[in-house]
């Protein structure tokens, strides 16, 4: 499949009255064309922060870029202008935020949100952006849309509001949409509809998305490929059955199990011990050493190279080593992986229901 | 059948009565809390749920019915002592770690407040050394009473808020939606914590929640409220296995889970509240259909129910 974006070796600092704060540690991952990418891990893992670097949403005064490539369809992002920047914001890629009214203008009509990108970067007349916006408010399932674009946010309820964003954000077909936790703010019913909406969309324009969420149920319904983030930097990426029924890094087997699973009836659940690492002073080796039960001796000298599992898995971890002892994943995990053929641990006869 | 801890019996809470903008929170529900268990309530936001929760414990006055604490009804007109004391037995735990600690206050002052306000500890050595155990309690130390709730995370500040309820010494807890701003892994730390406590002190909980998963591991059993209504209860399992009000059977069939497999092929089930066709003169109430899993339903319904289950 055709790569439309690619991210290498991406490094960022925050300077703060504490010190540097590095955020990216050398992120590396590409983006292929129709497909959805879920970004997954913890609060402070660096997940919006990579978002916005493509965006180039970065506070300028604060934020250091030190290295890296941000390639969209071969062009390089990090070397243009403001305003070369802005003609492709909201247009060829754009953004959706958690809370939709962080980024909807309260004193606005929501017609006349939704047709400011149309008209910014599309020559058309008012008319014809007004028709659009009414055809897009349909298309994200917005009742009686021809009344409704007279309307203001605060008219709308929350899952109203976030149909509106992603109406802005598809306004001009974007070939990149952005979506930064857009349903955790809202009930199951009402996420369930913008995900199935996204879906649709998805299918119907051919738009590639990355989707950030801590939900890994989210990730299950919507990914094709998964990027498990931690301490700044991707520690494993692959398919998303590859990341739920054969995963690697030892946080991803902390991440998976410490979610209740449907059918067991387990006495306590698996909680990952201690903090994320303070990235003032990110540690040496393999960040998620000092609270994985798992580190070997090396994790605490010697960040871990990515080794690849099969030619779409790889993770950074020191367990795939040649030379690393063998190891027996938690319980849960193991479960998982009696599913995923190629595993060690499977159970069915290949050519099953895969 | 265990001890009931809580009755209660037709509470309803109706904001801005009789005016055009009234809104019937809490809409006529009964049920009962037994000593020890864990009761979960779902559904979605603006159903009512916290407003059950702030009603039982009174931060609002009930519009009608009735709470009855250990056989003695809790809205009823009483003593300054009586309410303290009730006051002490119920406490609640929030869903937002960051607005409910004031963050210009010292840690050992947050969590000593409910000592102070019920004379539990004689001096200022023993407020040091209750506030000090009960930061232990919850995996936190010694140093962190010093410190100020901005400088937290949001895991350590939910431990806070647990240790603040836990000060009293309780034994009905109201945890309304105590996970729902925390990471995946910070949620199962908490969730921990809650069932360690519950165990070692035989707390009760009502354990209000949205998000699903979490709830059915933690509770004995689960209430699902729509709009005002309490519209089905039953034990835990029994309600995730065998969902019987639609509503239950749409919401349920939403909640995606982290098994792509299983998401390849979860179909949705939609709720339409006019598909139950009421007649006139109708009663709907809460039926048991099977021991222990009730329905707010209607005569005939249950009927319908009855026979599937059977
Ligand atoms: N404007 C900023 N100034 C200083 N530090 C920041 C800023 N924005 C983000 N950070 C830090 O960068 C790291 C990554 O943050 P972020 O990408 O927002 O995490 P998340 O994975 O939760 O989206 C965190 O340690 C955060 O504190
Ligand atoms: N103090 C109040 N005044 C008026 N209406 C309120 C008040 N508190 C809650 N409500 C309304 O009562 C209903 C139930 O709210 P709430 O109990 O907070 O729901 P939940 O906790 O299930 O999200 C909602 O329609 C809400 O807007
Ligand atoms: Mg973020
Ligand atoms: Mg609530």
């Amino acid at each position: 499949m055709e790569k439309i974006l690619e991210v290498n070796d991406l490094e960022l600092s925050f300077h703060t009255f504490a010190g540097e704060v590095k955020a990216i540690r050398g992120v590396n991952f590409d983006l292929k064309k129709g497909e959805t990418l879920a970004i997954v891990g913890e609060s402070g893992s660096g997940k919006s922060v990579t978002t916005k670097a493509i965006m180039r949403l970065l506070p300028e005064s604060s934020s250091e870029f030190k290295n890296g490539q941000i390639l969209f369809n071969g062009k390089d992002l990090t070397k243009l202008s403001d305003k070369e920047m802005q003609k492709i914001r909201g247009k060829d890629i754009s953004m959706i935020f958690q809370d939709p009214m962080t980024s909807l203008n309260p004193t606005m009509t929501i017609g006349n949100q939704i047709m400011e990108p149309i008209l910014k970067h599309q020559k058309v007349s008012k008319t014809e952006a007004r028709k659009v916006a009414v055809d897009l408010l349909r298309l994200v399932g917005m009742p009686k849309p021809e009344a409704r674009i007279k309307q203001y946010p605060h008219q709308f309820s929350g899952g109203q509001r976030q149909r509106i964003v992603i109406a802005i954000a598809l306004a001009c077909n974007p070939q990149i949409l952005i979506a930064d936790e857009p349903t955790t703010a809202l009930d199951v019913t009402i996420q369930a509809q913008i995900l199935e909406l996204m879906k649709d969309l998805q299918k119907k324009i051919d738009t590639s998305i990355i989707f950030i969420t801590h939900d890994l149920g989210v990730v299950a319904n919507v990914a094709d490929r998964v990027a498990v983030m931690y301490g700044g930097k991707i520690v494993e990426i692959g398919t998303v059955d590859e990341i739920f029924y054969n995963p690697q890094h030892p946080y991803t087997w902390g991440l998976l199990s410490s979610m209740p699973s449907l059918d067991t009836a387990e006495a306590k659940l698996y909680a990952i011990p201690g903090t994320p690492p303070d990235l003032l002073y990110p540690p040496k080796g393999d960040a998620f050493a000092l609270r994985s039960d798992y580190a070997l001796k090396i994790d605490l000298e010697e960040a871990p190279p990515f080794f690849k599992v099969s030619d779409t898995h790889s993770a950074a971890t020191w367990l795939l080593h040649p030379d690393a002892p063998e190891v027996e994943p938690p319980l849960a995990i193991v479960e998982r992986m009696k599913k995923f053929p190629g595993s060690r641990y499977y159970e069915g006869t290949e050519g099953g229901t895969y | 059948m265990a001890e009931k801890l809580l009755e209660i019996k037709n509470l309803k809470q109706y904001f801005n009565q009789g005016k055009p903008n009234e809104v019937r929170a809490v809409d006529d529900i009964s049920f009962d809390i037994y000593k020890g268990e864990t009761l979960g309530l779902v559904g979605e936001s603006g159903c009512g749920k916290s407003t059950t929760g702030r009603t039982i414990i009174r931060l609002y006055d009930a519009t009608d019915g009735q709470v009855i604490y250990d056989g003695i009804n809790v809205h009823d007109k009483k003593s300054k002592n009586d309410l303290k004391t009730f006051n002490r037995k119920m406490q609640m735990i929030f869903q937002d770690p960051y607005a409910s600690l004031n963050p210009r206050m010292k840690v050992l002052d947050i969590i000593a407040e409910g000592l102070d306000i019920h004379g539990l500890v004689k001096n200022s050595k023993e407020r040091k050394e209750r506030v000090v155990e009960l930061l232990e309690t919850v995996g936190l130390n010694r140093e962190h009473a010093d410190r100020y709730a901005h400088e937290f995370s949001g895991g350590q500040r939910q431990r806070l808020g647990i240790a603040r309820a836990l000060a009293v010494n309780p034994e009905f807890i109201i945890a309304d939606e105590p996970i729902s701003a925390l990471d995946v892994s910070i949620q199962a730390q908490v969730v921990n914590l809650l069932k360690e406590l519950q165990e070692e002190k035989g707390l009760t909980y009502l354990f209000i929640a949205h998000d699903l998963s979490m709830v059915k591991y933690i509770s004995d059993r689960i209430g699902v409220m729509y709009f005002g209504k309490l519209v089905e209860l039953a034990p835990a399992e029994d309600l995730y296995n065998n969902p019987m009000h639609p509503y239950t059977q749409s919401l349920l069939s939403a909640i995606p889970l982290p098994d792509p497999n299983y998401e390849r092929t979860r179909v949705r089930k939609s709720y339409d509240p006019a598909s139950h066709n009421y007649q006139d003169g109708e009663e709907i109430a809460m039926r048991e259909v099977t021991p222990g899993h009730f329905v707010y339903c209607s005569e005939k319904e249950f009927a319908t129910l009855q026979a599937i289950s059977n």
